[in-house]
């Protein structure tokens, strides 16, 4: 068996990102890597479900994860919050044997069962692992060497350690080594390991969540990144279409372009901007079009 | 004999206008701690280093430093691990972020006990002791809901990093939040309410952007963040309609009803008809860019299988209130990935397709 997985999309890249589902799935074909999609996934939760019933969101997530069973495939997410709801379903129901019977109770009565043989992986840590640095450097055919490239994790990628625990929440170097292979030139900042303020939208958007989105754009704009890479869709929508409303917040004009981690990738795979999604984004990607045309 | 830099904050407000750093070389010796590293540098080098230290054996929490950018106790960490850990022969130490330095690593802690003052951080019993004169007892279960709570010893590592504190000090911060959990979740506490519109007074409880900085910084394996998330369930079943709840409403019900979220009607549900007065200019920019899936606007798709999610959600419902879910340990945890120690296909061989 070559490289198979059951792909989980998540909300966004089936709403307000489907340039990250459409670029997703290139890149991935093209990379050898097969997608099962998992058509019957749901939502995970992303946190919301999980802060008003726990049971209930650990239920629909182990159900989600017997889909990859299912397949007998390990699960592919796109998502850092997905990864980490993901991860904290099966965290639990391993080390606590009452909880998983209780969710598989439930489960029984719709004919499936969570038994915990598939991984919760991410797409970014693919292409390390499975696809491999060295293979991905060798299929580089536009190499983005002219770019410097802020790299912008988000959290749910590398925190919490006990339930990602895939590199040092300290010091990653992923993305990095993703950027490099590419033929990119990683950009260090002072936000590259910092929270985009997405999920505290609804509540604090003036308070917290726009001030953080500002803070993190001005520390790739300072270290004059001429995109920021992110393997986040809600990253992504808050760094992306937000950006705007951050700038109002600091007086400031930032404008930096914001990529998906595989619209990063495909265009050093030979994929035409426009592919890619390069045209759906808020803030304006034409330099980037224009420079590797 | 090798060595390596100690690179320390350095800062004076008596006498220097800005901060700097000053760099010590000093041996690598096996065992040595970052706290002693500083005391190495003060006793032979440079006595007019200032930190703050007691206990020596991560128990008081007073020598919470930033190393290399991330808050912990300094007594705690190793120099020769974090030389490895780095790839680097320069450790950095700042104060710990978020606070205002008073001199070098020392920092106002008034600022930090105000805020903890609010939560009233202390046990109020709601009825006298049990009348056979022994003392407070408590369900193993109940206790077990505060037991890695009860551990924190103050330091303060979690309000260094934390994102939302950082874009706004009004922010009580993780340490404060995770000690009116402590509170509200005793069985036995008799000051709920106090509590809760302590950390619910301008929705300050749903200021946390969930970046978990918090619980990953925490020594002592306290779990600020999941005690936030705790709150949250427990100030929903108290009765409170936050923004929060909300959104936790909606992410449900289009979890019932279609799988999947419906992102498009999602600022109307939200906030109302207002709402989405306010939210149409960036909705109709988010049209002309091509996000907007068109289909959603009247319910759009449904993911398959739909029936099988709905008796799970239906059972899962009537299930929940007899679950005891226990808090997991994470201390020393790392997340076993099996992927790793898996068998895997050779990529150059298979061509990545077989």
């Amino acid at each position: 068996m070559g490289l198979r997985y059951a792909f989980y999309t998540g909300c966004s890249a089936k709403g307000v990102a489907p340039e990250l589902y459409n670029s997703t799935k290139l890149v991935a074909e093209k990379l050898g890597m097969e997608l099962i999609e998992l058509e019957a996934a749901t939502c995970c939760g992303a946190g919301a479900v999980q802060e008003k019933d726990e049971f209930l969101a650990l239920t629909i997530n182990a159900r989600n994860l017997a889909l990859a069973e299912e397949v007998d495939a390990d699960l592919l997410t796109i998502c850092n919050t997905c990864t980490m709801m993901l991860r904290e379903t099966k965290f639990k129901l391993d080390n606590d044997p009452e909880l998983k019977e209780a969710v598989n109770e439930v489960l029984k009565e719709a004919g499936l069962e969570y038994k915990g043989t598939s991984e919760i992986t991410h797409f970014l840590w693919e292409v390390i692992d499975g696809v491999g640095i060295d293979n991905l450097k060798a299929m580089v055919v536009r190499p983005l060497e002219e770019f410097n490239i802020a790299p912008f994790y988000g959290c749910h990628i590398i925190r919490p350690p006990y339930l990602i625990g895939y590199e040092d929440p300290d010091n990653p170097k992923s993305l990095e080594m993703v950027i490099e292979a590419v033929g990119g030139k990683p950009v260090d900042h002072e936000a590259k390991l910092a929270c985009c303020g997405f999920h505290s939208f609804w509540s604090a958007e003036d308070k917290v969540t726009l001030k953080l989105t500002a803070m993190d754009a001005q520390s790739a704009k300072k270290e004059q990144a001429d995109f920021m890479v992110t393997p986040c869709p809600l990253c992504h929508t808050q760094l992306d279409a937000m950006q705007e409303e951050a700038e109002q917040k600091i007086g400031v004009k930032l404008g930096i372009p914001i990529l998906h981690l595989p619209q990063m990738i495909g265009l050093a795979l030979g994929f035409k901007p426009k592919e890619l999604g390069l045209d759906k984004h808020v803030i304006s990607t034409e330099e980037i079009i224009r420079k590797v045309a | 004999m090798e060595t390596f830099k100690l690179k320390v904050f350095r800062y004076d407000p008596t006498k220097d206008s800005e901060p700097y750093y000053q760099t010590y070389e000093l041996p690598v010796e096996k065992g040595m701690t970052v706290l002693a590293a500083l005391f190495k540098a003060k006793e032979e080098q440079d006595p007019t280093i200032s930190f703050r230290y007691n206990c020596r054996a991560a128990i008081c929490g007073s020598c919470a430093v930033r190393i290399n950018g991330h808050a912990t106790l300094a007594c705690k960490v190793q120099i020769t691990h974090l030389l490895q850990k780095y790839d680097t022969d320069t450790i950095t130490i700042d104060p710990i972020g978020n606070v205002k330095p008073l001199k070098d690593l020392i920092y106002d802690m008034d600022w930090l006990i105000d805020k903890l003052k609010k939560v009233k951080p202390w046990f109020i019993p709601k009825e006298p002791p049990p009348p056979d004169g022994k003392e407070y007892r408590q369900d193993p279960y109940d206790h077990h809901r505060i037991d890695f709570a009860s551990d924190c010893i103050l330091c303060a590592s979690c309000m260094s990093d934390c994102n939302a504190l950082k874009a706004n000090k009004d922010f009580l911060g993780p340490m404060v939040h995770s000690k009116a959990y402590r509170f509200i979740a005793d069985t036995r506490d008799g000051e709920k309410e106090g509590r809760f519109e302590a950390i619910l007074e301008d929705l300050n409880l749903e200021w946390c952007v969930r970046c978990v900085e918090c619980t990953t910084r925490c020594p002592k394996e306290v779990q600020p963040y999941e005690n936030i998330i705790r709150l949250r369930i427990m100030a929903a079943e108290h009765g409170y309609k936050t923004p929060g709840e909300i959104h936790a409403e909606i992410f449900e019900r289009d979890i019932y009803n279609r799988g999947l979220l419906n992102e498009m009607l999602l600022p109307m549900r939200q906030e109302g008809i207002l709402g989405a007065i306010k939210r149409a200019p960036f909705g109709i920019k988010m049209m002309l860019k091509g996000k907007v899936n068109y289909a959603d606007f009247f319910g759009g798709h449904k993911v398959k299988r739909i029936e099988e999610v709905r008796k799970i959600y239906e059972v899962a419902k009537q299930k929940e209130k007899e679950v005891k879910i226990r808090i997991p340990q994470i201390m020393g945890v790392i997340y076993e990935d099996k992927r790793r120690t898996r068998k895997r296909p050779n990529y150059a061989e298979t061509g990545g397709n077989e």
